[in-house]
């Protein structure tokens, strides 16, 4: 079991993954150039690239909250997130590691989210990834297999395998 | 004064409801056949008396149309002969009606309290689901000389659409109502003999030449101007997400809670998560909202009221959207560029 985290925010990893911390200024050394999600995962058919944002870590504004509350909702984050997926793609193609689907989870770490908001912004990021190729066509080699947008409540209820929860609950 | 309680026995789909009212809004959320319709109906038919003083009992027959006008067709039907009861308040006021199920006439029905219930009479309007204005010309005449199957509230919304200006001068906030509405519809809204007009930059164009949604929200520009939505008065509105573009949920909910504001009690029922959320994202503390939600719980309509959306439960509407999040997951998860 190996357990990392990001933020305020821990998730744990069955023993047949090979999980690292990506966006660490020690290891990645191009963060001057490329932008990093925070893990990747690889799993026997798959690697994972996974981003957690945690706007409710103890201690944060109520205005804090609510500006990147609406900045999601209004699409601004998947416009930061995608340049962080397709970096650590280019990075980690050009290590020769990505050689397996890749899939994106993102963390969005508030309770007040709901399914419907969820599903939108997912919707909006595999447009903007993006997930099919021109004219909606497949890729030959797809750049992403899969990618989901989670609250807390929905990463537990699906993503089984690699539980997360609060270090501190505040 | 508001309504402040509906108590239904063993009423249409109801064995017994006891709904209390916000003075604000009121959000009415089920699936299919849980009542909700039932229930503003009830109310409506009861403010509308107090205007008209005319026979509860009759206006309900008028407004639910049971077959063979036989009241007593409106008795829930899970036991043989029974009575209902029906209860409106406002306060310590209220306004009784009890009959069977083998009740035939109206008049045979019980009505108590009509004459202290009429002694302060209640501005109200129901919007129906099916838009009307469009299918106005003709339609009074004939609906009051023959018998045609329609349910008195599309008469009534006719009627209150015709409705004149007030003397009294138009308030600054339904002034500015009726300029957030009028930005929407890109225009005014008047009547020549029984045919209502958009008054537009493009001219005036007829009702049947608009698409529905926008017939909808000319009918609330009508209502606004013409006073019968004024501090006091209680709207009733059935689906007012029906034919409207979600874009415009935003400001039909601003409008909404302004009227609430100035002191207009609303009963809406939605099947809508966007005009829930809407309500959900743009009240403000000092708003008055209830939320009921009902369900279908052994065989019996229940009801569970909250004052803040997060609360509601059960949320159909909510539970909707969770199984396709869950159902969207699975795809995700099973690859590749689904």
């Amino acid at each position: 079991m190996t357990t990392l985290n990001e933020e305020n925010i821990q998730i744990s990893f069955p023993p047949d993954t090979k999980a690292r911390k990506f966006d660490d200024k020690k290891t990645h050394g191009l963060s001057h150039c490329m932008k990093a999600v925070d893990f990747v995962v690889e799993e026997a058919d798959r690697i994972s690239f996974i981003e957690f944002k945690d706007p409710e870590k103890p201690g944060a504004s109520k205005e804090n909250q609510m500006e990147f509350k609406r900045r999601f909702c209004s699409g601004g984050l998947n416009e930061i997130l995608k340049y962080k997926f397709r970096d650590t793609f280019l990075y980690e193609w050009a290590s020769g590691i990505a050689v397996k689907p890749i899939y994106f989870w993102v963390l969005v770490a508030i309770e007040s989210l709901s399914e419907p908001e969820l599903i939108a912004q997912t919707d909006d990021l595999k447009r903007k990834l993006p997930l099919k190729g021109p004219r909606s066509r497949e890729w030959t080699r797809p750049i992403v297999a899969g990618c989901m947008i989670y609250n807390i409540k929905t990463w537990n209820r699906n993503m089984k395998r690699f539980p997360v929860s609060r270090i501190d609950s505040g | 004064m508001t309504i402040t309680r509906v108590n239904l026995e063993r009423f249409t789909a109801f064995k017994s409801i006891d709904l209390r009212p916000s003075p604000g809004i009121n959000v009415l959320v089920g699936a299919n056949s849980t009542g909700k319709t039932h229930l503003m109906k009830v109310a409506y038919a009861a403010c509308y008396v107090s205007k008209t003083k005319e026979d509860f009992a009759n206006k309900l027959v008028q407004i639910f149309l049971p077959s063979g006008n036989a009241i007593g067709r409106l008795v829930n039907r899970r036991k043989r002969n029974t009575a209902c009861r029906i209860s409106v308040y406002r306060g310590s006021q209220s306004l009784k009606s009890s009959f069977t199920s083998g009740t035939k006439v109206s008049e045979s029905a019980n009505v108590e309290g009509l004459i202290k219930w009429a002694a302060d009479p209640i501005e109200c309007v129901y919007i129906p689901v099916k838009e009307m204005l469009a299918n106005a010309p003709g339609f009074q005449s004939l609906y009051s000389q023959r018998q045609i199957h329609f349910e008195a509230i599309y008469a009534d919304i006719i009627n209150r659409a015709h409705w004149p200006v007030p003397r009294d001068p138009m308030s600054p906030e339904r002034n500015e109502l009726l300029g957030i509405l009028k930005e929407i519809i890109k225009g005014t809204v008047h009547a020549e003999s029984e045919e209502f007009f958009l008054n537009s930059n493009q001219g005036k164009l007829e009702f049947t030449l608009l698409a529905e949604g926008m017939r909808k929200l000319g009918l609330l520009w009508l209502l606004i101007q013409n006073g019968s939505l004024d501090t006091g008065s209680i709207l009733f509105w059935d689906e007012p997400e029906t034919n409207l573009n979600p874009k415009l949920f935003g400001p039909v909910i601003e409008v909404l809670l302004a009227l609430q504001r100035i002191g207009v009690q609303i009963f809406i029922a939605t099947h809508d998560y966007a005009i829930l959320k809407e309500l959900d994202l743009r009240n403000k503390a000092e708003d008055k909202l209830a939320f009921h939600s009902l369900y279908s719980s052994k065989g019996e309509i229940a009801h569970y009221t909250s004052e803040s959306y997060l609360d509601l439960h059960p949320n159909l509407i909510r539970e909707a959207f969770t199984d396709l999040y869950d159902r969207e997951v699975q795809r995700s998860l099973s690859g590749v560029g689904k």
